[in-house]
């Protein structure tokens, strides 16, 4: 992929996240920067991770720390931060992969491109790498509470 | 009246769950579709609006919508279908199939709760 067309997908996929978070978790997200990797990696205390396919090959994984995602679940589910539990948790970091990239996909009109069932990973320490063929790209999201992490190799 | 919300994430049926109290309405949950399907064989009478899913695991939307629009009983009951997917051709197979409104994600709980009034007949965007 070119670097014109990478540099379209990390302003759509901006985009999507900062929509995502203002609209339905009601937080702010300010874009602090991007990095490049050659294998596409995932490292903090909760990750959604989303396959696609089709079309397109890749994966897409939104990382951040448990603190951040009781905020947002807090904000999103409108309940009491200390009430949310380790399956809110799961299922909230699911459906954040899911809504961003699904929004993803839309925006780019990227119509052929497939997306699996999200894949929730949950703990204190772990490292999770996968090959693939293209770069990935990090991008950070500074919220309130912390960084937000999405990763997107296409 | 109720509302179902047929849909994989816990996460967005909280939310429906939350947009429909706000508004009035119990709102029964089905994690897939084919719960969805035997919660409305117990409630169609009740059900007002069915909130539905695209991709969930087992049956997808579409073949819920489907179902939902081949039984007689059933076949009035408006569906909105509430999803990430937000390609026109996505679009048109629902509406083809019977969906009155289709929501992409991410909303706000303001635009949910106007488009389930819309979907009641009970108010224009």
């Amino acid at each position: 992929m070119s670097q014109v067309v990478q540099s379209e997908m990390i302003e759509q996929v901006c985009q999507v996240v900062i929509e995502i978070m203002s609209t339905m978790a009601m937080v702010e997200s300010v874009f602090v920067g991007v990095e490049s990797r050659d294998t596409f990696f995932l490292s903090n205390e909760a990750t959604g991770l989303v396959r696609l396919s089709g079309s397109h090959d890749g994966m897409l994984g939104v990382c951040t720390s448990q603190a951040v995602l009781r905020v947002v679940m807090s904000n999103l589910v409108g309940m009491d931060v200390d009430a949310v539990g380790s399956d809110d948790l799961m299922d909230g970091i699911a459906e954040l992969a899911n809504m961003i990239s699904g929004s993803f996909k839309a925006r780019a009109r990227l119509g052929g491109m497939h997306l699996s069932s999200p894949v929730a990973i949950l703990g204190k320490e772990y490292v999770a790498t996968w090959k693939t063929s293209q770069p990935t790209q990090i991008l950070t999201f500074q919220l309130s509470e912390g960084t937000l992490q999405v990763s997107v190799s296409l | 009246m109720k509302l179902l919300s047929i849909d994989d994430s816990k996460t967005i049926r909280r939310i429906l769950t939350g947009v429909g109290g706000m508004l009035g309405y119990e709102v029964l949950e089905a994690e897939n579709g084919e719960a969805g399907l035997r919660i409305l064989a117990e409630h169609a009478g009740d059900v007002a609006l069915i909130l539905l899913d695209w991709n969930m695991p087992g049956m997808n939307g579409l073949e819920v919508l489907k179902a939902i629009k081949a039984r007689d009983v059933w076949q009035h009951i408006p569906v909105m279908m509430v999803t990430t997917e937000g390609e026109k051709s996505y679009i048109v197979q629902a509406i083809q199939a019977g969906a009155v409104h289709y929501q992409t994600k991410p909303f706000t709980q303001e635009e949910m709760a106007a488009r389930i009034m819309e979907a009641l007949g009970m108010g224009g965007m």
